[in-house]
């Protein structure tokens, strides 16, 4: 073990020298295997038409890490996010089902109803300083007890058009892909150029330091928190757009799954360090994989075996001398 | 809170007593709403139920005690579970068996966890996650998705049975809780859990081989669920892919709920036990007064912002 950590340090180093993150280095290097394997293994893999299909499919994975990237960049969790999935599909679908009419209005509302939700997640953590893990878990237990009271089965339907969210392109693009493309260049400028961007990594590393340099860490991490249930909200909008109904239990795998892609793109749970770059390759990556094991037959059992391993992987990978969360 | 209010509840008796009085207030709460509460039957059943969760609520505490975190006890336990059916036994003698390998395995899984959090490096969230997640994939792939097999006949008597009126996982749970509590409590083992839950650092400084306690306690809490699920797939009669739900978030939410603090180094193990008491009192609540079982849900949600955020102001007091 001890050569192993050592060389990559050393290696990790080198590349900072070349002004290379290290980080994003490790997700784009597993990457390119997955697609080399994907070309040498599979003939259907690697046809355009198949990575549209990716593309496609991993809008809402895209949207929610995105939203748990934001999160975890303030030094945050959020183990909501499959609840407000679920809450937001339901209200979405149950809502419209009967007055059609309604839906421009309620995709403003449910996106509402989503950054709502965080807000509420951001300063419940912030004014009772409990952790964010547990205030999560709290506030997601009370939303699938308020769905499950009101369905227990999948329920309501939207109108016709709504499914060219999920479904329709633009020329050989998919909307949904490009809308999930446009939201995380959005946050990279904004984490990248903005104040409020430079202000959550600063939030990140070290809330008090931040708190001193006349930041306001409180309205920082809000932000992140109700940012984060925005994009949520759009990913139950997007499941709605693709099955048509409202699905109670929609939300379950989604919480765990959202956190793969952060973690895999290099983001330290703890805050301060990482890139929205690296999430988007972690969303591919995990994407990617889930198809190329499709093309070759092997049960999605065996994928859950192989995603658990490339967490450890990612994560030994960037292990820090900083031990956070 | 007023800073009066915070007085009252930091007067180190009302400190002290604060969790058994508050699982007697809801006793008693529970009685007035509905006389059926106090019935025999009922005290079986929630002590039954309670007795899973007690015994993986005891493990959770140790690792929380170092600052960690184990998201794979419920997988865990429904892998256990598989195993325990796999063998196919008919016949009591295979018992000892069947624990045997259970809780071999349980010690292996709980080791893998400790070395990854302290020899990798890893936070303790991502390496337990990833080893759910492994678990759940390994469990799957072996089943097919529909898991077979049967269990001895013994296996329903742990599960259900009761000796003298009292259930059998009652009794199993306070042989463990007595053993964990003389180990935490009482043995030097116990101190050296507290001290590198306070502080890795200066416990190593001490000359304490934290890494080994740290791993020690992951150990403890995977067996702690191996067992756990024994009693559960006792209790359930067959084995699902899907035995023990839940428990991941219901056992730190105890474990919050009994006042350990998620940071390391606070807490008992009466903290812990009384903390799961009191999540089985609240379901058994929202049961008998025949609300849906969804309402569980939210009281479970409200309950724990709640006892966290008390906890936060007690200790920063």
């Amino acid at each position: 073990m001890k050569w192993y950590s050592k060389m990559s340090r050393r290696i990790g180093n080198s590349l900072r020298r070349l002004h290379l993150d290290p980080s994003l280095l490790v997700v784009f290097v597993l990457l390119v295997i997955v697609l080399i394997a994907g070309f040498a293994l599979s003939d259907r893999f690697g046809t355009v038409r198949n990575l549209m299909n990716v593309l496609e499919q991993s809008a809402a994975l895209g949207f929610v890490s995105l939203g748990q990237s934001l999160v975890v960049l303030v030094g945050g969790i959020d183990l909501s996010v499959g609840a407000v999935v679920t809450a937001s599909a339901v209200l979405m679908a149950a809502v419209v089902d009967s007055n059609p009419e309604l839906m421009i209005p309620i995709i403003i509302v449910v996106l509402a109803f989503g950054t709502l939700i965080g807000y509420l997640n951001g300063y419940l953590t912030l004014k009772t300083g409990v952790h964010p893990l547990i205030v999560t878990i709290g506030t997601a237990s009370v939303l699938n007890g308020l769905v499950l009271l009101y369905t227990l089965q999948p329920t309501g339907g939207v109108p016709f058009w709504f499914e060219e969210f999920a479904y329709g392109r633009i020329g050989p693009l998919p909307i949904a892909g490009v809308i999930m493309l446009i939201c995380f260049a959005a946050v990279w400028y904004l984490l990248k150029y903005t104040t409020l961007g430079r202000s959550i990594y600063a939030v990140g590393g070290d809330e008090e330091a931040a708190r001193l340099t006349g930041i306001n860490s409180k309205r920082t991490s809000l932000f992140a928190y109700s940012a984060c249930g925005f994009f949520v909200a759009l990913a139950g909008a997007y499941y709605v757009s693709r099955t048509g109904v409202g699905d109670p239990r929609l939300g379950e795998p989604i919480t765990l799954a959202s956190i793969t892609p952060v973690i895999v793109g290099g983001l330290l749970l703890g805050g301060g360090k990482g890139n929205v770059l690296g999430t988007l390759l972690g969303v591919f990556l995990i994407s990617l994989l889930n198809n190329l094991l499709n093309y070759m037959n092997i049960s999605t059992f065996i994928q859950w075996v192989v995603q658990g391993l490339i967490i450890l992987f990612a994560v030994s990978i960037y292990a820090s001398k900083v031990k956070k969360l | 809170m007023s800073s009066q209010t915070i007085e009252f509840f930091t007067h180190s008796y009302l400190k002290r007593f604060a969790l058994p009085l508050s699982m007697i207030a809801l006793a008693v709460l529970a009685t007035i709403l509905q006389p059926a509460f106090l019935a025999p039957k009922n005290l079986q059943d929630i002590f039954t139920q309670a007795a899973p969760l007690g015994i993986v609520v005891l493990g959770q505490a140790f690792v929380v005690l170092v600052r960690g975190l184990d998201l794979s006890v419920a997988s865990l336990m429904a892998t256990v579970a598989v195993i325990a059916t796999a063998f196919n036994a008919t016949s009591n003698a295979a018992i000892p068996v069947i624990f045997a390998v259970a809780i071999g395995f349980s010690a292996l899984v709980g080791f893998t966890n400790g070395i990854l959090v302290t020899k990798r490096n890893v936070s303790p969230f991502l390496a337990t996650l990833a080893m759910m997640i492994v678990l759940q994939g390994l469990r799957f792939y072996y089943t097919q998705g529909a898991p077979a097999g049967s269990l001895p006949d013994g296996f329903r008597f742990l599960g259900t049975g009761r000796i003298g009126g009292i259930p059998v996982g009652l009794i199993g749970f306070l042989c463990l809780f007595t053993l964990l509590g003389w180990l935490l409590h009482k043995s030097e083992f116990g101190r050296k859990v507290y001290i590198t839950g306070g502080n890795p650092i200066s416990a190593t400084l001490c000359g304490i081989n934290s890494d080994r306690i740290i791993i020690l306690c992951y150990v403890i809490c995977s067996v702690m669920s191996g067992i756990a699920g024994l009693f559960l797939v006792g209790f359930v009669g067959t084995v699902d892919n899907w035995v023990g739900r839940g428990y991941e978030l219901d056992s730190i939410v105890a474990v919050v709920i009994g006042g350990i603090a998620l940071s390391g180094g606070v807490g008992t193990i009466w903290g812990a036990a009384l903390g799961a008491l009191i999540l089985v009192l609240l379901f058994n609540i929202v049961i008998i007064l025949g609300l849906p079982v969804q309402a569980q849900l939210i009281i479970k949600g409200v309950i724990i912002i709640f006892a966290a955020a008390m906890f936060v102001r007690v200790q920063k007091v």
